[in-house]
């Protein structure tokens, strides 16, 4: 009869060094760290998350978060970090399931959803909120991923933590000032319209124990 | 030439020759000892190469050799398996030729775009276009601040690059004037463009070498020349690093100088203690008192601050701030009695503003 005594014992340093091991150094892969600036595609509609210093008509009024097609402007650059201040150092690789908050390189403010709708689709807005990267608790997202740690080369989901839906893109665009721009709402079933990928950026390379006393 | 002469001469050319053949002295040209570890050798390849580029040293005929020897010196004993080869054959025991191009070890820590020296001279041309920058925060420790590291990030960016056919570039409003007819002219506004070659954005990667060096502070920018955002009618702009230095559990940096707390007992501060205080890079400060401590009392220990960022050998002070803390238990009767034989203190009862600086 099988004895469930050592086994997973012997399983647990096993997937220890998994776990390790694929938090990945090699150039074109490895994982997604926090404190990196990165551009994310939305692998359905082509376009990436964008923010600028135009606000919505409708709806909160805050700054208003889009999905840009061209891949060489600085305001589709958006920095991972924990979701607390000290909770994910730099460095660090996000695991799935883990909270982050992802902010604005250019205007600083955190990528946020809430009881609005979106001006052109009626879903749930989702806008740009705060100043120099504090806002409140509804700018906090769930990576959702397959396996351990966020890899670069795969696509994942944000899940929002406060109202639990997904950001995503359903290809509706907007007319003047921003002419077609494609809105970003929260949506809240998983599917197609809510794969993305990190694309261009500054990754941290995952670093291989904290700077401590003593260590470095 | 006597015999014994011209074997000494022939010997000495052997030997030369043998120095020769072995190779470079990797760590002779880095500066560095054979011990040292990846980070000290990240730190000499940057200064050194700062001031060794043939750019920065025109009129040098060796400069371009002495450039490529650090590069070589750099990417043998940056690589873990190369530098143990190095270490037990010399030069010339290393398998397959390391010759990767110089060029390529500088932009890991410089940028890509071709590096200029002195002054800000990429604002020369304000005619080219240029891509945006962007400014990427790095939150660093006390510890990196203290003893100084090297990040490694890798920068995937879209680089111009040559594809097949013609585009329109350089458009531009002009305006034409059209005869309608003897004396009646029309003036209308056109959009007129150029034909260039055909680019398109390819996603290229590379490995960038961030140096948090000793005493650096807060929003220093470190500066990547043309690993911003690209710009395809012209140059791509730049990436920067800026230092955000955080919040220390034990010390409190201010310029130089460190500030920490420690909380002594009533026993100690009234008879004295020793302690030792674990400093950012392991070592300990060693703090011995013999004399009554009172509480608020502060004690300057010279050189173990920070260090200075224009001059690391320079350092600050770590001041150390005591306070007491008292029984939290009352005393017996019995206690308190002995406690007023021992210390034989007269009742002290002054009345005074404390507010007002009296």
């Amino acid at each position: 009869m099988w004895r469930p005594g050592p086994r997973p014992l012997l399983l647990l340093p096993l997937l220890l060094l998994a776990a390790r091991a694929d938090a990945g150094n090699e150039l074109g892969t490895g994982a997604v760290t926090c404190g990196s600036v990165l551009k994310l595609l939305n692998t359905r509609h082509g376009v990436r998350l964008h923010s600028h210093d135009v606000k919505y008509g409708s709806g909160s009024g805050q700054q208003s978060v889009t999905g840009v097609e061209g891949s060489e402007d600085a305001n589709s650059y958006w920095r991972i970090r924990g979701g607390a201040d000290g909770e994910c150092p730099r460095g660090a690789p996000v695991r799935c399931g883990q909270a982050v908050r992802l902010t604005h390189v250019n205007t600083g403010k955190n990528l946020h959803t809430h009881h609005f709708p979106s001006p052109l689709s009626n879903n749930q807005e989702v806008s740009a909120f705060g100043d120099g990267g504090e806002g409140d608790q509804l700018d906090v997202w769930l990576v959702q991923c397959s396996g351990a740690y966020w890899h670069r080369e795969e696509a994942v989901r944000f899940q929002h933590a406060g109202t639990h839906v997904y950001l995503s893109v359903t290809g509706e665009q907007y007319g003047h000032p921003i002419r077609g721009q494609r809105e970003v709402h929260g949506m809240p079933s998983p599917n197609q319209h809510n794969s993305w990928k990190a694309m261009e950026g500054v990754f941290i390379k995952p670093s291989p124990s904290e700077p401590s006393p003593g260590k470095l | 030439m006597a015999p014994h002469r011209l074997g000494g001469l022939c010997l000495l050319l052997l030997y030369m020759l043998g120095a020769v053949m072995a190779g470079r002295d990797f760590y002779k040209i880095l500066g560095v000892p054979r011990s040292a570890s990846v980070k000290d050798i990240k730190k000499a390849y940057r200064k050194l190469a700062l001031q060794l580029h043939p750019d920065r040293n025109p009129d040098d005929p060796r400069a371009q050799e002495k450039f490529q020897d650090l590069g070589a010196a750099y990417e043998v004993l940056s690589d873990e398996e190369k530098r143990k080869q190095y270490d037990a054959y010399g030069e010339e025991g290393l398998k397959d030729g390391h010759q990767s191009s110089h060029g390529d070890i500088f932009s890991h820590f410089f940028g890509d775009f071709g590096f200029m020296f002195g002054g800000s001279p990429r604002q020369q041309d304000r005619n080219i276009p240029r891509g945006n920058d962007i400014v990427v925060d790095l939150e660093v420790t006390l510890e990196e601040v203290y003893s100084g590291n090297f990040v490694e990030v890798v920068r995937n960016k879209p680089v111009a690059r040559q594809a097949p056919g013609k585009r329109k570039c350089n458009c531009r409003q002009e305006m034409r004037t059209t005869q309608l007819g003897p004396g009646r002219f029309q003036m209308t506004q056109e959009v007129v463009c150029d034909e260039c070659p055909n680019v398109k954005l390819v996603n290229e990667e590379r490995t960038l070498e961030v140096e948090i060096e000793p005493g650096v502070r807060d929003s220093m920018e470190y500066p990547f020349i043309g690993e911003g955002e690209p710009h395809v009618d012209g140059e791509p702009g730049d990436l920067r690093f800026r230092i955000k230095v955080l919040k220390h559990p034990l010390f409190e940096r201010r310029g130089d100088d460190l500030y920490t707390n420690v909380t002594i007992s009533l026993v100690e501060s009234l008879i004295g203690f020793e302690m030792d205080i674990q400093h950012l890079d392991g070592h300990k400060v060693h703090v011995a008192r013999d004399k009554i401590t009172r509480p608020g009392a502060k004690l300057w220990k010279k050189g173990e601050g920070l260090p200075s960022f224009d001059n690391n050998n320079i350092r600050g002070s770590l001041i150390i701030t005591f306070d007491v803390e008292f029984p939290k238990e009352q005393f017996t009767e019995h206690q308190r009695e002995g406690i007023k034989q021992l210390l034989e203190q007269e009742s002290v009862q002054k009345i005074y503003n404390g507010l007002q600086g009296y």
